[in-house]
């Protein structure tokens, strides 16, 4: 318990310093943790609290993906929603995948590793657009809707991971089932939903809460997996009152989730035959299959490289959804894998943020410098 | 208004987007973000990258009461409170510089309360204000007189009492 109070604490300073230096908090809150646990200072370990808090962060992530998954406003944009959002999977998780293949991952593992590497991380690449003021930027349409992309793969990944050695008839008939009753209580059930959450008692909080776990925990009886339905139950609820729910869920959303990130490097090991060269190759590779999938979706969307050099520089950073895959179905020397990858991407990722405008300058002025000594010779 | 179409956006994880196209063929955009902040960006005919301002909402809304013309001149701007557990009463504030013709006149000889209803709470003379100022109180040269009432007695005030 003390650990975990340690933890907290040393959570907050590297809030403060994120915050100051304004680089974003995830790769910090890492960092943080595998200094503080096994890998370095062994001061932290993570218990049965620190568990039960890392699973709520995670399933407030989800529940609050599924928040913004409006289904109706996807159908309404699909062609932009999917010929970007192709791309992007198709040369991320291709090069992704391969690329851990070949370094001698299993299959298996590739895969998980592939979609960590494709998956960019919605929360650092939307506050990068907002505090570097890109909004207006006619690349911040796409580059939303690719991250939108990119949830509903996810679901699909998860969905795909979870699927197990029982009947598949009898789990998928289970899921239905689930999400009908969800969706059929979002429906029916609307009127009451939005009376709970206009009241200003505890009890609109309470019951987002409660709705996140009950979800959970019916789930884990079913033996269906949780983080679909909890997901599943964000979409549904987005049917009644989404802000309230979002306002409700974001307290716990992130508190639990900083806990998450810290312990998810708490738990990271770096003993053991690590080989340094292949995680180097693979943050490489994630920096650079960005770069082709961005500039490919550029030239196809806006008929222009340079745009999709902006796509590049604000999509290079990885975070939550890769370690979530980490955490849930990685191996340690994948969760190392997928630390580091995340550590170096968000970093380098916030650096081509905040300096793309500059760099797309430089290379006009370049360019027009060489046509201009290309004419008078 | 007539080629002024508006449109409006929602962008999932960020929020809100209005954008128009000015006739002279500028770009105004807004953005409400979900972080509670608002962005406004203006992009002139033929640049490509647009310039930005950041705002809380308090600074959103006296950016929009000048762009409405509530705010006539700098000094002088109005805000209108809502107390809803006192059955909605509606208070506005409103400050106004004194003209020539109000000059060496007091509270009490203009007939301030009696006429409009609406109440003097104070003066700013050379960078210092003057809280709820006497009836005796005279008014000079450059005076910023802030009042209060409800929006009926402020439009009365000013049509009565501030008259060039």
């Amino acid at each position: 318990m003390e650990g975990f109070i340690i933890a907290l604490f040393v959570c907050l300073v590297l809030a403060l310093i994120s915050k100051y230096l304004s680089i974003p908090a995830i790769p910090v809150y890492i960092l943080g943790g595998i200094i503080l646990g096994k890998a370095g200072l062994g001061i932290v370990h993570s218990d049965e609290v620190s568990h039960f808090f890392s699973e709520m962060g995670l399933l407030f992530l989800l529940f609050f993906m599924g928040l913004e998954l409006k289904l109706e406003r996807i159908i309404a944009n699909s062609s932009k929603v999917l010929t970007a959002g192709l791309i992007g999977l198709t040369v991320d998780m291709g090069i992704g995948f391969t690329a851990a293949l070949l370094l001698g991952f299993s299959p298996m593992e590739a895969f998980i590793v592939g979609a960590a590497f494709y998956i960019t991380s919605t929360a650092i690449v939307i506050t990068s657009l907002i505090e570097n003021r890109k909004l207006m930027f006619k690349e911040t349409e796409t580059i939303i809707w690719v991250t939108v992309f990119e949830d509903i793969v996810l679901i699909i990944i998860l969905a795909f991971l979870s699927v197990s050695d029982q009947n598949l008839l009898l789990f998928f008939a289970k899921i239905a089932l689930g999400f009908a009753f969800m969706y059929g209580l979002s429906f029916y059930g609307k009127e009451f939903l939005v009376s709970i959450l206009d009241r200003d008692d505890e009890l609109p909080i309470l019951f987002t809460f409660a709705a996140v776990l009950v979800t959970a925990s019916v789930s884990l009886y079913l033996s269906i997996p949780e983080t679909l339905m909890v997901i599943a139950l964000g979409a549904a609820l987005a049917t009644t009152d989404p802000d309230a729910f979002e306002q409700h869920a974001r307290p716990f959303k992130d508190v639990f989730l900083v806990i998450f990130f810290v312990f998810f490097g708490v738990t990271i090991d770096l003993s053991g035959g690590l080989n340094w060269s292949i995680i180097a190759i693979i943050c490489a590779l994630a920096i650079l299959s960005k770069l082709i999938s961005g500039i490919l979706i550029g030239v196809v969307i806006h008929h222009s490289a340079l745009s999709g050099l902006e796509i590049w520089a604000n999509m290079i950073s990885r975070g939550e959804f890769s370690i979530a895959l980490a955490v849930l179905y990685g191996s340690p020397l994948i969760a190392t894998t997928i630390a580091a990858l995340v550590i170096v991407t968000s970093i380098i990722g916030s650096f081509t943020a905040k300096y793309s405008t500059w760099l797309r300058r430089s290379i006009v002025h370049y360019s027009r410098k060489k046509a201009l000594l290309h004419r008078s010779n | 208004m007539s080629a002024m179409s508006l449109r409006s956006l929602n962008l999932p994880g960020v929020g809100t987007k209005y954008e128009f196209e000015t006739d002279k063929g500028d770009t105004v955009a807004i953005f409400f973000t979900k972080t509670g902040t608002i962005q406004m960006y203006t992009l002139q005919k033929g640049c490509t990258t647009p310039s930005a301002a950041e705002m809380t909402p308090v600074e959103a809304r006296r950016l929009g009461n000048i762009l409405t013309g509530a705010i006539i001149e700098a000094d002088q701007e109005s805000v209108e409170i809502a107390f809803s557990a006192l059955a909605d009463l509606r208070v506005t504030i409103h400050s106004f510089l004194i003209p020539k013709t109000v000059r060496g006149r007091t509270i009490e000889d203009l007939q301030i309360r009696a006429k409009t209803g609406a109440t003097v709470i104070a003066v700013c003379r050379h960078d210092r204000n003057i809280i709820n100022p006497p009836p005796s109180f005279v008014f000079e040269t450059g005076d910023a007189a802030l009042v209060i009432g409800e929006s009926d007695q402020i439009k009365k005030f000013e049509r009565e009492i501030m008259v060039d």
